[in-house]
């Protein structure tokens, strides 16, 4: 199984850049060419299908962050705490992104760039716990075991506060647009499901590619700060 | 439950002999509190629509604020260390320095309460509010004692901890403030505020016991 997933991993550098590259180009053409305009909301409704994939492939990323810092705690060892940094900074750039678009698309059709509707404040929530789980974790070395631990349970928490922070801010109250898509019988045209679909595939490779980056900057990163330890070891022995 | 109220007992004393910090502690929520009320001009009108967002900052903020003190005197002389060698489970460690924490931001709470109460002239004395401030303090001070486990080296601590708590205790504040909204008389919806408030309390203090004995490890 390990040995499966590893030859696949040894394909990344050949197949997510190109995969990420064609996806791209194929949902910007589809989304300001191919899909039809909308009556109502007219061109701004394009962003669309940048807005929707971010928001929804950041949960994804934020999980992977979680999965990591849970398996770093079980196993101890510290490549995960890197694959957890590596997906939280995807996961917070595409949150930025999804907050951004929204409040560009928000400025024509709710008449203001942002509203403390339920759903914005809970993004806006998530955006500010892992930015913070990023602060904890830079101001100590990649190396630092401890910090890396308490991130993890830090990481732990913010997810699983989650489900409580969405029903508070529900309560609290709510505007966003209700799912459209993920319904049994969604309620786009086809084109526009089409195009949305591109989005999902070219953000999540780009979320793919991004974290695989990220990941193995963070282990260059523990790498040399491991041969800076050696290196000032063996000049004192 | 001998180690757990041995553990207790030595927090509490702990406490008493670290009464500097939390009397700043003490002394920053009045500090606030009457910033506030210039801030906000509370002493004109009706203050019921602001008073229960200003409470529960001040209690926020002081939780924080004291949850940061609170380990720092036991890392500081190593105690905390040789007190993690010792035949007590972590989970009863951590147990007794939330019921410190917990029974010296009471009486932080209950003080701030008593000076509301004749500052704005509102009755802010009643059980119901009394039970929302103890759910509400259970639920913010098992997170924030959690997180202020993090070791006396990180750099930055102090501005860290702020950073790291509030946007998990989000839930807790809007609970809060709605909940001590109704019970002054304010419209504040149909939905279970006190419900969401032990929810939020009751998850808090298992995750913060469940992962104490991971963060503390060394």
């Amino acid at each position: 199984m390990s040995t499966l997933l590893l030859r696949v991993y040894d394909w990344r550098w050949s197949v997510l850049p190109p995969v990420t590259g064609i996806a791209m180009m194929a949902m910007i053409v589809g989304a300001l060419v191919a899909a039809p305009r909308e009556i109502i909301e007219g061109e701004v409704q394009r962003l669309m299908y940048l807005h929707v994939p971010s928001a929804v492939i950041m949960y994804l990323a934020f999980s992977v962050t979680a999965f990591a810092s849970v398996m770093f705690l079980w196993k101890r060892d510290i490549r995960w705490d890197a694959l957890a940094r590596g997906a939280a900074v995807v996961g917070v750039f595409l949150c930025g992104m999804a907050l951004a678009t929204g409040a560009i698309w928000g400025k024509p059709i709710w008449g203001v760039y942002w509203t403390w509707d339920a759903r914005l404040t809970a993004t806006l929530v998530l955006f500010l716990i892992y930015s913070a789980y990023l602060l904890a974790r830079s101001v100590a070395g990649p190396l630092d075991e401890q910090a890396a631990r308490y991130t993890a349970i830090f990481a732990i928490i913010g997810v699983a506060d989650i489900p409580i922070i969405q029903m508070s801010v529900r309560w609290w109250r709510t505007l966003h647009p209700q799912p459209i898509v993920f319904q049994p019988t969604p309620a786009l045209p086809t084109e526009m499901l089409a195009v949305l679909a591109l989005g999902f595939i070219a953000i999540a490779a780009l979320a793919a590619w991004l974290i695989v980056l990220q990941t193995e900057t963070e282990r260059a990163a523990q790498r040399t700060s491991a041969l800076r330890a050696e290196i000032d070891h063996r000049e004192i022995a | 439950m001998t180690s757990l109220t041995a553990v207790v007992a030595k927090d509490l004393r702990l406490a008493w002999r670290n009464r500097a910090a939390w009397l700043s502690a003490m002394a920053f929520s009045t500090i606030a509190v009457l910033t506030y009320s210039f801030a906000f001009d509370l002493a004109t009108g009706d203050v019921r629509p602001l008073l229960p967002g200003v409470l529960w900052t001040t209690f926020l903020f002081a939780g924080v604020f004291a949850a940061g003190q609170s380990f720092q005197e036991e890392v500081d002389d190593g105690t905390f260390d040789a007190l993690l060698f010792s035949p007590v489970g972590a989970t009863t460690i951590f147990l007794g320095k939330l019921t410190a924490n917990l029974i010296a931001l009471l009486i932080i709470e209950c003080s701030q309460l008593v000076l509301a109460t004749i500052l704005f002239d509102v009755g802010l004395l009643t059980p119901e509010l009394l039970g929302i401030v103890v759910i509400g303090t259970v639920g913010y001070v098992s997170l924030t004692t959690l997180l202020a486990t993090m070791g006396g080296h990180v750099r930055g601590r102090s501005v860290l901890l702020p950073v790291l708590s509030l946007p998990l205790l989000v839930p807790l504040l809007i609970g809060a403030v709605r909940a001590t909204g109704a019970s002054l008389g304010l419209e504040a919806g149909t939905a279970p505020w006190m419900l969401l408030l032990l929810v939020f309390a009751i998850w808090s203090t298992l995750a913060a016991v469940l992962l104490f004995p991971i963060a503390a490890e060394q």
